[in-house]
């Protein structure tokens, strides 16, 4: 554990799937040098096998005090090939090819995009931001044979050792989320390091900064006046996402409400069209109160009454969803 | 290692170990304290400052996207490196988020788009039979001689209607499409009006108040109550915005989706409607219904703001007008029913009445009653009103009726309607799917009347089309002479000869039945139309076509490209990017694209913000690309030179006339003066000079200088660029507040929001009120076909980037249930032919249970040449236009930007069927 956690919480209700933030993090850092493949931040839709696919039963995490071994994705078929296309020959040239992939896909970061569950009128589907949790215990951390990751003491970044890292891929086998990418020009394994370079100068993450929805907040879980504090520790509408992993994630959740399910009739029944089984297997047993929560401080504003709740996860501001001041002399 | 072989999947080859198979873990051995080996961390900090590289400047992305969001672009050795939001607007108050971060998912590849393998980076000329792909580059001079001289063949061959100089809505910012709508309108040219060429009319709000983008800025939600979205997905299609619907549901509104697919906006509603397609307006009607029966109206409102207290006569359904009481009475003076006297009495504030305002003195207009009135000839005239007319049709749909053609179940009904009347505020968004059935009309003119009936307009909210700023000042820049403005849904009806896929698909007797007019009469007014409208000026021969996508976009696709292409003589295409039209050019030349050129856009209304793009300094030229602006004073420096050479001066237009002297004379088309008309004698010679230009003469930007503008990224519109309201500093734009609030009667014939047109076409549709039309799509195929706007594009702007086909699966594919799927045989990811009697293309298929059984939905605008064949989605879709549009000459139903119609995108029925 380190001395402070600065921490993210997504707000599943704002989030629209536009993927915008993936774009931003594939722009700032996995569009190049062997990481094109890699998506550190990735939009996926849920429910769904998601990306890399199968990561929830690809293994990894903790069992007490053992970690569980875990499976390595496929390139192909599970995280799927960064396409390139034939537009030469498609647009350039004397044929009647169709622009097309020059290998087919197989898979991709968001390939079930809008399809989740359920049956007409009662399908249902959400948006799940990913990236790296900066796990507060994190399996890849005791993974590690060379110990080259480590945890920042002054904001519990998780960071990959790039000079010490060899490759050996035991934490991209380790991570129960399949957050940490192998790249296979570098011969190293690479993840989101929560844009620390841009934390330093006091600009927020990509994801985060980027983000239209506005979903996302930012700041260390021992500032009482920051959203994780009020959102996770207060409020308890900010969850972790499979808490049973054992890593303890510091990006949070708030769990997505969703319109009421028709009976056989089409009259809406009151009931969430979403499961709440469903939401509780990722969130964990906090959800039917957050989501409780959430209703009532709705409703009271409503009848006009005050909620901070509400007024936090509104975010007035856009520049006010983060804070990343650290006391002058944690600075590094 | 090459990092294109890499990308090409080859780096992979042998490395097959490195992914895939179980790992156990081993136990970890000591190194050194890792702690103090952090030098490295050093690496993504040199990364980081390397993407925001050495100079940097701002941006929009100038489409046919309503976003308008400012960016910063960096650059490192000229080279564009990333774009991310400025983030910068100001909060307009602090009970309202504030705009920040705008953008999305489309602006934020840009920079890789720019230097995609499809981008234009010479001249080239066709060296082969059109379409067929075979090219050769060209010199700029080379190109810009050939086409002069063939413009001027056509010119004096077959009169200046011959060319068409059509800008499309690739670009609508300000700076960017002056340079083509200049040139145009010097040389007298045809143009498009692209909002109709496209689809993106909303008649139905043309006929309520005159206007077709009315409504709000889009942060007005978060102050809302009861926000209804109807065929609209801002999730998906105003990305920017839509974090203040959640933002207004926290805030304590309810929203209610209604929407045929399950989408990413019913994700965040409180309630979905799943309407089924083309049902709407019976939907629309039964929240007449309710509204109507409970007397949920704001009588107050609706005797001042609507024609509801109109007299109608009974005898012959038209409206008791002037002339029926007065000898050479007038035809656009009105009549109500006057409670105070008790008798009639004429309406103030109507287009011919005298008084120019809305208040009623002493006048209470009665809503209820049926009188009779003494005619011009002593004959009595039975009338009633038109608020009993509405509600007679309304009340032949009530909600427990409907359902079994809406699949919306009455309790919902109810509650939206009761929800709609007591909200304080309450707005009505009405998206671009509705007008693509023929019904969207009568659907939207319905929501109007709910909005009027609830009070909701000015500051309680009421419905939004789209609102858009009036930014004057802008006419000596990009309308220098009068051009040949044409229709843009009738012009590519009439080019693309539609009219043939309309009679395949649907019968006459379909037809009768379901809309009360067959092909024939439909052709009759289609014909009738062309003659009288002045809004077609015949099939183009010359075409000069800016990012226009028009093959693409229009329907029963093949037939519409060779009925349209085989009339050209000279077909040239503007654009940054090999598109599915620019495939069929004769001649390709490469423009500039959003980070390159200097521009403007001010005039989109979801938000007041009006954004500059500044290049950043010392930005690398991507091959031999030039703005737009450029190609046009080239354009215009070759012709003039060409008639120079010819010995011709001038060509006299006397379609129109200008007044000089005391005596009307042809305005003349004066082609060796081309170019110095163009530059304004060498004032304008580029995109720069273009966007001072603006920045100085559109009074709605004062005081703001571009230096300002330089500095932020953008500059916030002043009061004057509200039209029919003020845009006040700190609180969301509302329309009609002039309107309502100043008493200044509406752009319609009534002078109110009009509910009442006794077109005789309108009253033999049995359209003279909103009421509810059928689907048309016919029963010969089983599927209903959609295609929504969709997240990955603006159209087919960014459609082919690698980036955004990566978060897809590469490739179209049709949406469709998995039961649907499940009785043809069709699994996840099979390949399909999706087909009708118009045509068929091939597709892969997507199995979503949010797409109802009995649809196959597609998002839109793939290009042609992503399918096999290159035959894209619209080969299925029938041309279809609607009779109801094409009236022409009632009260404010005349041909303009406020009047004019739609292609029909979502009435044709397709099956599907597996393939190899």
């Amino acid at each position: 554990m380190s001395a402070r956690q600065l921490g993210m919480v997504i707000d599943l209700n704002k989030c629209i799937g536009c993927q915008t933030c993936t774009l931003a993090c594939k722009s700032q850092w996995t569009d190049r040098d062997g990481r094109e493949f890699m998506y550190w931040n990735h939009v996926e839709t849920k429910p769904g096998k998601g990306y890399p696919r199968d990561w929830e039963t690809a293994g990894g995490g903790w069992d007490g005090a053992r970690l569980k071994p875990g499976r390595l994705p496929r390139l192909t078929e599970d995280y799927g090939i960064p396409a390139d296309f034939n537009f030469e020959a498609a647009l350039f040239r004397d044929s009647d090819q169709p622009l097309r992939p020059l290998e087919p896909m197989q898979w991709g970061p968001n390939w079930e995009e809008d399809q989740g569950a359920g049956e007409f009128p009662n399908g249902y589907f959400f948006y799940l931001p990913r990236l790296c949790n900066h796990c507060t215990k994190p399996a890849c951390l005791a993974a590690c044979p060379r110990q080259a990751i480590y945890k920042r003491e002054e904001d519990g970044i998780v960071l990959i050792d790039q000079e010490r890292c060899r490759g050996y891929r035991y934490c991209v086998a380790a991570c129960p989320y399949k957050k940490i990418y192998f790249n296979p020009l570098a011969g190293t394994s690479e993840k989101c390091i929560f844009c620390y370079p841009r934390v330093e100068k006091g600009i927020p993450q990509a994801c985060a900064y980027q983000c239209v929805g506005r979903a996302r907040h930012v700041s260390y879980l021992d500032d009482e006046g920051g959203a994780l504090h009020q959102l996770v520790n207060v409020w308890k509408v900010a969850l972790p996402l499979h808490p049973e992993y054992g890593t303890q994630p510091n990006v949070y959740y708030v769990p997505p409400l969703s319109p009421p399910a028709f009976d056989a009739d089409g009259k809406p029944s009151g009931q969430p069209r979403i499961p709440d089984d469903y939401l509780s297997q990722l969130f964990g047993p906090g959800v039917d109160a957050a989501l409780a929560t959430l209703q009532r401080e709705i409703d009271k504003k409503s009848r006009g009454e005050a909620s901070p709740l509400m007024d936090m996860l509104i975010a007035y501001r856009h520049g006010d969803m983060f804070r990343l001041s650290r006391p002058e002399a944690e600075k590094p | 290692m090459e990092r294109r072989d890499f990308l090409k999947g080859t780096a992979y080859c042998g490395l097959a170990l490195a992914f895939g198979g179980p790992l156990t873990p081993l136990s970890a051995f000591a190194a050194e304290n890792p702690k103090a080996r952090r030098a490295w961390e050093n690496r993504y900090r040199r990364e980081f400052l390397d993407t925001r590289g050495d100079a940097q400047g701002f941006a929009f992305h100038c489409s046919n996207c309503q976003g308008n969001c400012a960016w910063k672009v960096y650059a490192k050795d000229g080279v564009v490196t990333r774009e991310e939001q400025a983030a910068a607007y100001p909060a307009i108050n602090p009970k309202i988020p504030d705009a920040n971060p705008r953008g999305c998912n489309k602006g934020i590849v840009h920079s890789k788009q720019m230097y995609q393998a499809d981008r234009l980076l010479y001249p080239m000329k066709r060296a082969g039979r059109r379409g067929a792909g075979k090219w050769e580059r060209v010199s700029w001079n080379e190109a810009l001689d050939d086409i002069a001289a063939r413009v001027l063949d056509n010119l004096q061959g077959h009169g200046l209607a011959s060319l068409m100089l059509h800008c499309g809505t690739g670009i609508l910012s300000l700076g960017r499409r002056a340079g083509p709508l200049r040139l145009g309108s010097l040389l007298g040219a045809q143009r498009l009006y692209p909002a109709s060429a496209v689809g993106d009319m909303f008649t139905g709000a043309s006929l309520a108040y005159g206007l077709a983008t009315v409504g709000h800025t889009l942060d007005a939600w978060f102050e809302a109550d009861t926000i209804i979205l109807w065929g609209i997905n801002p999730a998906v299609t105003r990305i920017p915005d839509a974090h203040y619907l959640m933002e207004a549901r926290y805030n304590g509104a309810r929203i209610y989706c209604i929407t045929p697919e399950y989408n990413a906006s019913a994700k965040l509603a409180s309630d979905w409607l799943p309407v089924k397609p083309g049902s709407d307006s019976f939907l629309a009607l039964s929240l007449l219904h309710v509204l109507f029966r409970d007397g949920l109206i704001d009588e107050a409102f609706v005797r001042e703001q609507t024609d509801l207290p109109f007299l109608v006569r009974t005898d012959t359904g038209d409206l008791l007008r002037h002339r029926d009481l007065r000898d050479k009475g007038k035809d656009d003076v009105f009549y109500c029913w006057d409670e105070a006297s008790d008798a009639v009495q004429t309406m103030p504030g109507t287009q011919g009445h005298f008084k120019k305002s809305l208040r009623l003195g002493k006048l209470r207009p009665a809503l209820r009653g049926s009188w009779t009135v003494k005619g011009r000839d002593g004959a009595l005239i039975p009338v009633t009103t038109v608020f009993e007319q509405a509600r007679r049709e309304a009340l032949k749909f009530p909600p427990g009726e409907t359902q079994a053609s809406t699949g919306v179940h009455p309790a919902l009904v109810e509650r939206m309607a009761q929800d709609l009347a007591k909200a304080e505020k309450a707005i009505v968004n009405i998206g671009f799917s509705l007008h693509k059935y023929v019904s969207g009309t009568m659907t939207c003119w319905a929501a109007a009347l709910a909005c009027a009936l609830t009070g909701h307009a000015g500051e309680r909210g009421g419905l939004d089309t789209e609102n858009n700023w009036s930014l004057g000042g802008i006419g000596p820049l990009s309308s220098p002479k009068p051009a040949r403005f044409a229709s843009g849904f009738f012009s590519e009806w009439m080019n693309g000869d539609m009219a043939s896929s309309m009679k395949r698909h649907y019968s006459d007797a379909h037809l009768k039945h379901s809309l009360g007019l067959d092909n024939r009469e439909i052709d009759a007014l289609a014909g009738r139309y062309a003659e009288t409208s002045g809004a077609w000026f015949g099939k183009p021969r010359a075409l000069l076509l800016f990012a226009d996508n028009m093959l693409r976009r229009n329907k029963s696709e093949a037939h519409y490209r060779r009925a349209f292409i085989e009339g050209l003589d000279l077909f040239v295409d503007v654009n940054h990017r090999m598109d599915s039209t620019a495939l069929w050019a004769d001649y390709v030349l490469p423009a500039k694209s959003q980070y390159e050129s200097w521009d403007l856009r001010g005039e989109l209304g979801y938000h007041r913000f009006c954004n500059i793009t500044v290049p950043p300094k010392g930005l690398k030229p991507v091959g031999e690309t030039k703005s737009e602006w450029e190609i046009c004073l080239l354009l215009a420096e070759a012709i003039a030179a060409a008639a120079k050479k010819r010995g011709l001066d001038a060509i006299p237009d006397p379609d129109f006339l200008e007044t000089k002297g005391d005596k009307a004379a042809p305005v003349m088309r004066e082609l060796a003066r081309l170019a110095d008309d163009f530059s304004d004698h060498g004032k304008l010679r580029n995109d720069e000079d273009v966007v001072r230009w603006l920045m100085a003469n559109v009074p709605a930007i004062a005081p703001w200088t571009p230096e300002e503008a330089m500095q932020h990224g953008y500059v916030t519109l002043n009061r004057e660029a509200g039209f029919n309201s003020p845009l006040y500093a700190n609180r969301p734009f509302h329309s009609f507040e002039h309107n309502v609030y100043l008493r200044q009667p509406y752009k319609t014939l009534s002078g109110r929001q009009q509910f009442y047109v006794d077109h005789p076409l309108f009253k033999r549709l049995g359209c003279a009120t909103p009421t509810a039309l059928r689907p048309l799509r016919p029963k010969t195929y089983p599927l209903a076909f959609w295609t929504p706007h969709t997240r990955h594009g603006i159209h087919s702007q960014w459609r082919t980037n690698a980036q955004l086909l990566r978060l897809q699966r590469g490739e179209p594919h049709v949406w469709l249930n998995p039961a649907t799927a499940r009785q043809r045989g069709i699994a996840e990811g099979d390949p399909v032919r999706v087909f009708n009697d118009v045509g068929a293309f091939q597709a892969r298929a997507k199995l979503m249970p949010a797409i109802p059984p009995d649809a196959l939905v597609m998002d839109h605008a793939w290009e042609p040449f992503q399918f096999r064949g290159r035959l894209g989605l619209n080969s299925v879709v029938a041309g279809l236009l609607s009779p109801l549009e094409l009236v022409e000459g009632w009260g404010h139903l005349k041909f303009n930007p406020n009047w004019d119609g739609n292609m029909i995108a979502f009435e044709s029925a397709v099956d599907v069927e597996k393939t190899a």
